[in-house]
């Protein structure tokens, strides 16, 4: 029972980072209809920079999300202005050709991370990396705690933003009804041009929180990509609640599957691999959305 | 299974739901061999689901369709097609970096016929010469105009050698007098032997062509029958017609 | 003649290649047969891949898995007394059933969800083979001793690849090639006129995979040694997947292109340090032009220079793009 609870803690304290890092590919996939697949490059980009802030000048991982995030965000905005706003639109579905041009992305960032700083793993130490806290008898690391909290901070006050700026309703506008928004004068482009910077800002600050957490290198990201790509799958591709529920199951089935069973520690990536093509192939339908959205949007059109 | 009293479609409580949504609610009605059968109603209606759960784009999520007395339900669209039910599209569906002929090809070499070689070619050329298409047939199917490719749509449908042909609003963006040309080509189409199940909003060729029709809104049936019944009937008059004369006045 | 030669320019270049292969190794040294074979073994790949992502439109980033078995495949048996050559067969056939076990799920899925899932299988497969202990684990497996003659490899792999390419062809000139044309260009539309989608796929997916998993064969006994890390590699899907990219999709003479440019930049790449830190970007920046510029590749490049093509396609007219009921 002990052991049940402190799995389904640390489950929970996974998920709040696992929401972040899908987000940023929900809110793309959202307004464009484009699966970005250089979240995963620019995961890794961000997880250096962080690295690169504390190494220079000693500046505490969290700390430092202050000053990537935004700067991801003008990145972000800079990959639309200079690639994204000249793909063709396709209203009907994403296209192969810009899931292509974003792979070309994120295969230039890992070049980009390999030529600055080289192939050798990397990590961040900080006092409080090897700390724990007693809870309920067994024990809950430090880091995990704080990137649970940063993450629930991060994805409130971009819910808030969502709901009561106007950039953010048109945002919201958009992802629901495109053609709807645009006749009701949205600026399609400025809004796209600014999801895009959204999603990569949190790509930047899930880069960040996992720097925290594990060593890395530039091929860094593949996995947390097609994690976060199995959530927002999980949670119907667009919704803000369908990634957080999305993301509570992933790392649930993760954690329990590697505590429960006798799934080798190597093998534990292939859960969420497994578990992605289960889910885009045979939608159990027990999630909300994931019925609709496999009926109408992957399969059946 | 041979045909009961000529009757050759039937369709039985079909209702089909996305999400939240219930697109058709228990539809019912049945289809004679050799007739005209139009399905009508205004926008959303549940007209082109009706026609995806016909074929199998998707299937119903009750009810039931049988076809020559055979159970559709649960086939694919290609199983349907080879029994011998096609449809087109209402937002045409061309292959685009294809020939026009080619595109009638697919349908020649995988539809119900499947024929091969010499035979193959015989029946493009009749299909283009058919829709009037044959002066188009070596040009890319993405440079046709809206009224050649709703002929390909149907000359592609044709070719795959069908009992029932499902016409998807193939007037629909046409002027008048290619909307003439297209009553005349359903009327040749019967005429061969075919049996025609149509969603049309141009009323007039809906008057002029059906035999029987049903009306849909918000996925029931609302009404059935001959068109000078069914279109007088005031539940039609309230939900289509009042739809249609406001349509007319935008255009 | 004149017409046919118009209608395929590459046919002469093509066949006088294809007999420059094939004499290559009365004249040539090793050191360039090397690099033919390993531009055949590309040619292969490339024109294999291009069978399921070309034609039919679905684009795998998971072919790694079919070299990995039939590389696999050769050296298991062969170590176990089998002649590499009987080998071959096996590994094939072991790569069609792979092929339908993974086509029968992910083949319900359209588009970039399939590419998707297609990275989620390869790198499944590939943590699950590192893991096992008959791949001999991260360090690999050697064929045993004796059991290679460069000659006899060479020939099959050029073999490999005009069978390939004249497969290919030959598909794409019957009823098969316009089912997967059709399925490309618009899977409903295909349905809806009688073609099985999912049959479509499989099949070309599994004559992809058996002459993908052969060429890996060929592989493995070539470099006598194998490892999870060099045939199951993502990087392999990637040089899979942007060889008829770069070249052309959905034509003969483009992965053909793409194997030669990716051969040549492969022996540059491995020839300086510096270029080979920054494959990558090659490989990153070749993929983002073509997809800004040319969506066809150097294929397309070379039809809008000569005029057969309009640089764009007529639009479909407004109010045609609206859904319906």
């Amino acid at each position: 029972m002990q052991k049940f609870v402190i799995v389904a803690l640390n489950s929970l304290l996974a998920a709040g980072l696992y929401a972040t890092m899908s987000y940023g590919l929900a809110v793309i996939y959202g307004v464009m209809r484009i699966i970005n697949l250089a979240h995963a490059g620019l995961m890794m980009l961000a997880a250096y920079a962080t690295w690169a802030l504390n190494d220079r000048f000693g500046l505490d991982p969290f700390l430092s999300m202050i000053i990537v995030a935004p700067a991801f965000f003008v990145l972000g905005m800079a990959l639309y202005a200079t690639l994204i706003r000249w793909l063709p639109r396709s209203a009907a579905g994403p296209s192969m050709q810009s899931l292509l041009l974003l792979f070309g992305v994120w295969l230039v960032l890992q070049n980009l991370a390999y030529a600055i700083w080289g192939g050798d793993t990397q990590s961040i130490l900080t006092p409080y990396t090897m700390e724990s806290v007693p809870f309920l008898g067994g024990r809950l690391g430090v880091p995990q705690i704080l990137v649970f909290v940063v993450s629930i901070l991060s994805l409130v006050g971009l819910n808030l933003v969502l709901r009561r700026t106007y950039l953010g309703k048109a945002i919201r506008a958009v992802t629901q009804n495109r053609d709807a928004a645009m006749l009701s004068g949205v600026n399609a482009g400025q809004i796209a041009a600014v999801a895009f910077g959204i999603g990569t800002a949190f790509a930047a600050m899930a880069g960040s929180m996992l720097s925290t957490l594990y060593a890395f290198t530039p091929d860094f990201g593949r996995s947390f990509l097609l994690k976060a790509f199995c959530i927002i799958v999980l949670g119907g591709m667009e919704s803000f609640t369908g990634v957080a529920l999305g993301a509570l199951v992933l790392a649930f089935i993760e954690n329990f599957a590697s505590a429960y069973t006798s799934i080798p520690v190597s093998y534990q990536d292939a859960i969420s691999f497994t578990l992605l093509v289960v889910v885009l192939v045979a939608a159990p339908g027990g999630l909300p959305g994931l019925w609709r959205m496999l009926d109408r949007r992957v399969v059946a059109r | 299974m041979p045909a009961e009293n000529g009757k050759i479609l039937a369709v039985s409580s079909v209702s089909k739901r996305f999400g939240g949504l219930l697109a058709l609610d228990s539809v019912s009605f049945e289809v004679q061999r050799g007739e005209i059968f139009s399905v009508i109603g205004p926008n959303g209606a549940g007209k082109t689901t009706l026609f995806s759960c016909l074929v199998g784009t998707y299937p119903p999520t009750s009810g039931s369709v049988r076809f020559r007395g055979e159970e559709l339900k649960g086939l694919r669209n290609d199983q349907v097609v080879a029994r011998g039910l096609v449809r087109t599209h209402q937002i045409v569906k061309p292959f685009r970096d294809m020939t026009v002929a080619d595109n009638i090809r697919v349908g020649v070499l995988y539809g119900r016929l499947r024929l091969r070689g010499a035979k193959a070619r015989e029946r493009v050329d009749e299909m283009l010469s058919r829709t009037q298409l044959g002066h188009r047939a070596q040009v890319k199917a993405g440079v046709l105009s809206i009224g050649e490719l709703k002929r390909l749509e149907i000359a592609r449908a044709l070719a795959t050698g069908p009992d029932v042909l499902c016409l998807d609003e193939v007037m629909g963006g046409l002027n008048p007098a290619e909307i003439q040309q297209a009553m005349v080509l359903v009327r040749a189409l019967r005429d061969s032997g075919l049996t025609i199940l149509m969603i049309e909003h141009h009323v007039h060729a809906v008057a002029g062509l059906s035999d029987r029709l049903v009306v849909l809104n918000f996925g029931k049936k609302i009404a059935e029958g001959r068109p000078g019944e069914a279109l007088r009937d005031p539940a039609v008059v309230a939900a289509y017609l009042g739809d249609e004369t406001k349509e007319e006045a935008r255009a | 003649m004149t017409a046919l030669l118009r209608r395929h320019p590459a046919l002469v270049p093509g066949v006088l290649f294809a007999a420059f292969l094939l004499l290559a190794p009365v004249f040539a040294q090793r050191g360039m047969l090397n690099d033919l074979w390993n531009m055949a073994f590309f040619v292969v790949l490339a024109s294999a891949w291009n069978l399921l992502g070309g034609f039919a439109g679905q684009v795998s980033l998971g072919y790694s898995a079919f070299v990995g078995i039939g590389a696999y495949t050769t050296v298991l048996l062969a170590n176990a007394g089998w002649s590499p050559w009987l080998t071959l067969p096996v590994g094939a056939a072991l790569a069609v059933a792979f092929s339908v076990a993974v086509g029968l799920p992910t083949f319900r899925l359209r588009g970039p969800y399939f590419t998707i899932a297609t990275i989620g299988v390869g790198e499944a497969v590939r943590v699950i083979a590192s893991g096992l202990e008959f791949t001999g684990g991260s360090s690999g497996l050697r064929m045993p001793q004796g059991t290679f003659d460069f000659n006899a490899n060479y020939y099959a792999m050029v073999g490999l690849a005009l069978l390939t390419l004249a497969l290919v062809a030959w598909l794409q000139k019957h009823a098969f090639g316009l089912a997967l044309e059709a399925i490309r260009q618009d899977i409903d539309a295909a349905e809806a006129l009688g073609v099985h989608s999912t049959q479509a796929k499989l099949t070309a997916h599994a004559i992809s995979a058996a002459l993908v998993a052969i060429g890996g064969g060929l592989f493995a006994t070539n470099f006598q040694y194998i490892s999870p890390g060099s045939v199951f590699d993502f990087r392999l899907s990637l040089t899979i997947v942007l060889m008829p990219i770069v070249g052309g999709m959905a034509t003969i003479t483009g992965p053909v292109l793409g194997a030669l440019l990716f051969s040549y930049l492969q022996i540059k790449l491995l020839a300086s340090p510096t270029l080979r830190d920054s494959y990558l970007f090659i490989y990153g920046g070749l993929l983002i032009v073509v997809m800004l510029f040319e969506p066809k590749g150097i294929v397309g490049l070379w039809e809008r220079l000569i005029g057969l093509r309009p640089r764009r396609r007529a639009q479909p007219p407004v109010g045609e793009a609206r859904r319906a009921s």
